[in-house]
């Protein structure tokens, strides 16, 4: 089949980004910009696992796992600071096209195992009483709660987002305690990791909003420097979504990056606004912080939280 | 005879598939963006078949395989009964309508069950948010054909296309292909109404997907962009009628022409967040269609 491996090769690498401390605006542009490029949605559809800037050792197993989510054949990158662009996407083609003409792909990082032991009783593993409870392969079990918002019992089922979720800021890990995708409880686990200025610039801030928005496009267009072109885009931020006093709400701080003004205000503990959002929401408010206002506010409140009364 | 037109019509979808994933790749030069050439897709699905696909744990094996049979068969069905001439269609059903609204009710049901069967919560989320909004866009879809086989006084397609000899339901009914085109976005999960998938939940129902059950994926979502466009031809620009050029061709540019305004749509139009797109579509479209048949009606009487 070496003319379908000669077709791929001419196909735009697919690539997950991993990205790590100061490397957060260099690679937006590298893949607003870059020929021959594309980021992936997610690991499962990308080749390529870029390592860009430095992954703090406590963020290794999560980069190692994320690694092991490629599918075959795959091949990391690593992108220190300094590299220009060029180089890297220069490396990023020539590595793709390896792999699409049959080179050897990684080996997995990590045992393919469940992470703990089975752990449960009965023909599901599912432990508890009945069907219900237990932690099979140590993952609890869904238990009914009560929703959040109405009070209808539903099934919560507690899950880690992060610290390389394409749709958090990189570095930030959240425990997510959901009802379908409300939010019950959030707990930060990891801060997102540290970036220099220039990430917090309003043309960045905007396209970040603009591709949860599902603009990719105008995103793209956004992050080369120019006004984007798209209809409906204040309005599908609702109204009233993460408002602070002093920072105005989201839809705000997204006029004030489109017309190429840094925002203002800082929001008082984040994390504490999630619990009773649905996650998209809860992924907007989130990026309508810059990235730097965000990783202080956040860790302002774990200070408070540690001090004790 | 029937055979070489099913032939005809698989070898149109084929086409038609390539021709959407170009679209899809010309699109960025609206943004100022780079234009893939004609042989992009090609490529992109070349890389995606060198791939392994990757497993997940536990997952529900046959429905993950199905789905995407499901949503091509669905597509194809959808297709077969739009008029490729004057009164000539693949399969001459006297309720071609009610046809394609069970492939329109099935679509959401495979979606569903794309989420579903991975097994992991970003596609399940999809699968939940798609049933959500599937839903009430299921009802103006209803409204908005049930108006446009007033004039003709049939549910069969062949009788809508001929009841257009004089001028199209695009002009005596102008709300009805704006509103279908907000069914069509739904059913090939684009743009402002791709609720299965979204950046916050890392691609929704295909998070999970790699190698060839994503290629599979993305051919069934562009064949069902083929079919919704040619029966919005058919419904509202009159299908194969026109002067000069034989039928078929007339079908082909005006299905071409409903496909690119998907795609642009597509593209162009922010998404809301899933509960606000609830409102809108209950309280503002879910009114909105059924004056649109009232008027129709009255207009039709």
């Amino acid at each position: 089949m070496s003319w379908l491996r000669t077709l791929a090769a001419g196909a735009a690498a697919p690539i997950y980004p991993s990205i790590g401390a100061g490397m957060l605006a260099e690679v937006e542009q590298l893949f607003a910009s870059a020929p021959g490029l594309r980021r992936a949605a997610s690991p499962r559809d990308a080749a390529l696992l870029l390592v860009a800037g430095d992954i703090p050792a406590e963020a290794r197993p999560a980069l190692d796992r994320l690694h092991d989510q490629l599918p075959h054949p795959r091949r990391t990158l690593a992108w220190k600071a300094g590299e220009p662009s060029t180089q890297i996407s220069a490396r990023l083609n020539e590595a793709w096209r390896d792999l699409a003409h049959g080179a050897p792909s990684e080996p997995d990082r990590l045992p393919d195992e469940p992470p703990n032991p089975w752990r449960g009783i009965g023909p599901h593993g599912q432990g508890g009483k009945g069907m219900m409870g237990g932690t099979p392969r140590g993952r609890p079990m869904a238990m009914t709660g009560a929703d959040i918002r109405d009070g209808l019992e539903l099934d919560r089922y507690t899950a880690r987002v992060g610290p390389f979720a394409p749709m958090l800021p990189p570095g930030l890990t959240l425990e997510l305690t959901l009802q379908g995708d409300v939010i019950v409880e959030a707990h930060v686990l990891s801060l997102p990791f540290p970036q220099p200025e220039e990430a917090d610039l309003p043309a960045l801030c905007a396209a970040r909003m603009l591709r949860l928005l599902g603009l990719e496009g105008a995103a793209d267009r956004m992050t080369r420097g120019h006004a984007p072109r798209a209809a409906w885009i204040r309005g599908a931020v609702p109204a009233g979504l993460g408002a602070w006093p002093g920072a105005g709400d989201a839809r705000d701080r997204l006029d004030a990056w489109l017309s190429g003004r840094q925002e203002g205000g800082a929001p008082r503990d984040p994390a504490r606004a999630l619990p009773g959002l649905e996650w998209h929401e809860a992924t907007l408010l989130l990026a309508s912080f810059a990235p730097g206002t965000l990783r202080r506010a956040l860790a302002e409140a774990q200070d408070l939280q540690e001090i004790p009364a | 005879m029937s055979v070489l037109l099913a032939a005809g019509v698989l070898v149109a979808l084929a086409l038609g598939i390539w021709l959407g994933a170009w679209f899809d790749r010309l699109a960025p030069a609206l943004e100022g963006g780079r234009a893939a050439g004609p042989m992009a897709p090609l490529r992109d699905w070349a890389a995606l078949l060198i791939r392994d696909q990757a497993e997940t744990e536990a997952p529900d094996r046959m429905n993950r395989l199905l789905a995407p049979a499901w949503y091509l068969a669905l597509a194809a069905i959808g297709l077969s009964v739009v008029p490729v001439a004057e009164g000539l269609a693949l399969w001459h059903s006297p309720v071609g309508i009610v046809v394609w609204g069970s492939c329109e009710a099935l679509i959401v049901i495979t979606v569903f069950l794309h989420g579903w069967s991975p097994n992991a919560p970003f596609p399940l989320i999809g699968a939940y948010r798609y049933a959500a909004i599937g839903l009430p866009v299921m009802l103006p879809s209803m409204f908005v054909l049930i108006a446009a086989a007033l004039p003709a006084e049939s549910l069969s397609l062949i009788a809508i296309v001929d009841s257009q000899r004089d001028s199209w339901n695009l002009v005596r009914q102008p709300l009805g292909l704006p509103l279908f085109l907000v069914v069509g976005l739904t059913l090939t999960l684009r743009g402002p109404l791709d609720f299965a998938g979204g950046v916050d939940i890392a691609g929704g129902t295909s998070a999970e997907e790699s190698g060839a059950g994503l290629f599979l994926w993305q051919v069934a979502r562009l064949a069902t962009l083929v079919a919704f466009s040619a029966l919005a031809a058919a419904v509202f620009l009159g299908g194969p009628l026109g002067p000069l050029l034989p039928g078929p061709v007339w079908l082909a540019l005006k299905t071409a022409l409903v496909m690119a305004l998907t795609v642009l749509a597509g593209r162009l139009i922010a998404r809301t967040t899933p509960s606000r797109m609830l409102h809108v579509l209950w309280v503002w479209l879910l009114p909105l269609s059924f004056a649109h048949l009232a008027v129709s009606g009255m207009v039709a009487l």
